[in-house]
């Protein structure tokens, strides 16, 4: 539709307002920029959020204390127990494989001069099996431990290595919140487990993190091991039978804990992330229709400008589709040019801000850039088809009398 | 060439109407050289638009190049005007951007025609630019503006050229020169109308249309007599000047001429056209038909 003579009849006519056409360019750079860094950050956060919850395990129910329910009785807001802990897990064997209470706190682990902020986390035997999570050095906290509130702690990987570095950590003795553990393992490098940087936790006997460490009745968390992720909705059911017995909740009352799915997680995730899609991209709309003004404004102007040019190549023979087509060519290359430079832009902005703030990880799937140069053209052609038909419905008699 | 039978176009202005041509019977023959004048606003503008497939009328037949134009749609008058009709205004109308040569590329951008540099080139060398066609026209005197504005005219090879005023913005000199152009395409066999309202270059013309308020007036044949007779009627200075070198240019004989090469002659005597000594070839009231023009024998033209 455009031969190269039109296209080239364009460029010049860019080329001689360039400041101008540049700052029209630069609208359109500045809204698909805007766009490629919303979606670059947007996708980038979605995929960090969800990895984290995919570590969770799909045949994994976590309970928490509270409510989720609106209740006009109050209800304690603090409810599990250790005991709920084993009671599940017996209660329920055959659909259940491990139910691992949890308690964690943050303190600060000495040895020597040396010491680090770390998590402290009252955990069972039951822990490591159930993420999968092995020793790298020494072994991990038995049932013995946990029984007999052992003032033994297993490091994690980055908190060992910022204490003891490559030296052997293993039998020494540590300073807890001023207490003294003696160091029975290390464990592998593992990363994160949901929100949780396992990597920077010490871990030591629930018992001993309850009772001892911080003087707690409840639980934060309880995860229950389902057999598989098909009876995940069984399993719940028959946790919450179990708990509502343990905690004597009459029928009719509602639960005073709350139990979540990785399921679960996602759907909330997904709410979320439609919110600040909409606000994001709300934002990228409004620069695109700003930079598409900016356009349509500039090509007004260079339809006024030229009038009588206008005139003259309808004089020599220039159909009026000739001349809408010079004219959309126009806007076609500034919005074009711009789309292709507010990738980069866009892009660049998005990998900066990940750079900058370091725990924002963007994404620019290879898609967008594809649609941010499809809606770049968009752009040109809806802002560039007003004055292109302007232009070619000028009066050729009138067009070439204009001053 | 030109046929036009009862030609009318009202513009409404507010209430009123104005009748820009009341009625207009107008036929050109292929190879005519005719001016038009009259006052403003007596219609010889817009019948040069109608003429010229640029505007259309009212009510009335117009007949260009063998074809009823004012039956055609905008596509088809596009085409017309880009093949047949070659358009020079007063204002030159270049797009000041670009060179001189991609001025008169201009038409055959909407040709889509072959080797159209070639055409392009071949039309500046005809109007004595060849040499200033990466000029722009800002760079150009006025008068070699209105030539390549002449250039961009016959890039196509049309059969009827259109003038409206073409040597309003230039000195006289230089209008003459502009006018010896018009003259030398005229020698090829082009019909040529051109609107003005100064007598002198009016009189060059075989035929004289004068018009009134939407009429034509007068429609006369101008032989030498009648050439004489106007310009002892005109009394300004500027035709009493043009009418001693008319006298002068007389007793010239037509020298310095070579026969035609076949196709475009190249050259209209050179680049800045001051250093032609004798106008000798201006013989506006010669009959239409291929004739030789006095371009220089050393510019070969089948050569560029």
């Amino acid at each position: 539709m455009f031969h190269l003579q039109i296209l080239l009849m364009a460029f010049r006519g860019l080329k001689q307002n360039l400041v101008r056409s540049l700052l029209a360019t630069l609208g359109v750079i500045i809204g698909v920029g805007a766009v490629v860094s919303a979606v670059s950050i947007l996708e980038g956060a979605q995929r960090n959020i969800l990895d984290r919850f995919e570590s969770l395990g799909a045949d994994q129910v976590l309970i928490f204390n509270g409510s989720d329910r609106k209740s006009h009785r109050q209800v304690q807001t603090s409810s599990l127990l250790p005991k709920d802990s084993d009671l599940i897990a017996e209660e329920n064997k055959d659909i259940i494989v491990a139910a691992a209470p949890q308690y964690s706190g943050a303190g600060q682990v000495k040895f020597y001069e040396k010491n680090a902020f770390a998590t402290i986390l009252g955990a069972t035997e039951s822990y490591a099996p159930m993420y999968q999570y092995k020793v790298a050095q020494g072994r991990f906290l038995t049932r013995e431990d946990v029984r007999g509130n052992a003032m033994v702690a297993v490091l994690g990987y980055k908190v060992a290595n910022e204490i003891f570095g490559a030296l052997p950590s293993v039998g020494k003795t540590v300073k807890i919140n001023g207490k003294s553990f003696i160091l029975i393992g290390v464990m592998e490098e593992k990363g994160a487990y949901g929100f949780i940087e396992l990597d920077s936790q010490v871990i030591i006997p629930l018992s001993t993190a309850m009772g001892r460490m911080f003087g707690q009745r409840y639980l934060n968390m309880l995860v229950v091991q389902c057999t598989s992720a098909a009876r995940v909705p069984a399993c719940i059911e028959r946790v919450k039978k179990t708990l509502r017995a343990s905690h004597q909740i009459s029928a009719g009352d509602d639960d005073d804990f709350i139990v979540f799915t990785q399921d679960q997680f996602k759907q909330q995730l997904g709410q979320v992330a439609l919110i600040f899609g909409v606000v994001l991209y709300s934002i990228a709309g409004i620069s695109i229709i700003v930079g598409a003004i900016g356009i349509m404004n500039i090509m007004l102007v260079s339809v006024t400008e030229r009038t009588r040019e206008i005139g003259v190549r309808i004089a020599v023979g220039a159909r009026r589709f000739d001349i809408l087509k010079q004219f959309l060519a126009e806007a076609s290359i500034i919005s074009m040019f711009g789309g292709a430079l507010g990738i980069v832009f866009g892009w660049a902005i998005s990998n900066l801000l990940s750079e900058l703030t370091q725990v924002l990880e963007t994404y620019t799937p290879p898609i967008i850039i594809a649609l941010a140069l499809l809606m770049a053209i968009m752009v040109g052609i809806v802002s560039g088809i007003y004055p292109a038909i302007r232009a070619s419905r000028l009066d050729p008699v009138q067009a070439l009398r204009y001053e | 060439m030109i046929e036009a039978a009862q030609l009318r176009k009202e513009y409404h202005m507010g209430d009123s109407v104005v009748h820009a041509l009341a009625g207009v019977d107008l036929r050109i023959q292929p190879g005519e050289f005719v001016s038009i004048t009259g006052a403003s606003g007596s219609g010889k503008s817009t019948l040069m638009h109608i003429l010229g497939c640029l505007d259309r009328p009212t009510s009335g037949i117009v007949r260009v190049a063998g074809e009823t134009v004012s039956a055609l749609n905008d596509k088809q008058l596009a085409r017309i005007r880009n093949q047949h009709i070659g358009f020079v205004f007063q204002t030159f109308n270049l797009i000041n951007r670009t060179t001189a040569f991609d001025n008169v590329l201009v038409p055959l951008v909407y040709t889509r025609r072959a080797f159209a540099k070639k055409a392009a080139r071949d039309a500046l060398e005809r109007v004595g630019l060849g040499k200033r066609s990466k000029h722009r026209p800002s760079e150009m005197s006025g008068g070699e503006c209105q030539r390549v504005a002449i250039a961009r005219a016959i890039v196509n090879k049309p059969r009827l050229i259109l003038a409206d005023e073409p040597t309003g913005n230039l000195d006289t000199r230089t209008g003459e020169q502009i006018m010896q152009i018009f003259h030398e395409l005229h020698a090829d066999g082009i019909t040529i109308l051109v609107v003005t309202h100064e007598m002198d270059v009016a009189v060059q013309a075989q035929r004289m249309i004068h018009m009134k308020d939407g009429n034509i007036v007068e429609d006369t044949a101008v032989d030498d007599h009648r050439r004489e007779q106007i310009l002892t009627q005109a009394h300004d200075v500027h035709t009493r000047a043009f009418r001693q070198k008319a006298a002068a240019k007389a007793i010239l004989p037509a020298a310095a001429r070579v026969p035609e090469v076949g196709g475009w002659p190249t050259s209209f005597g050179g680049g800045g056209g001051d250093d032609r000594g004798h106008d000798a070839e201006r013989e506006s009231s010669s009959p239409p038909g291929p004739k030789d023009l006095g371009y220089p024998a050393e510019v070969d033209p089948v050569r560029e």
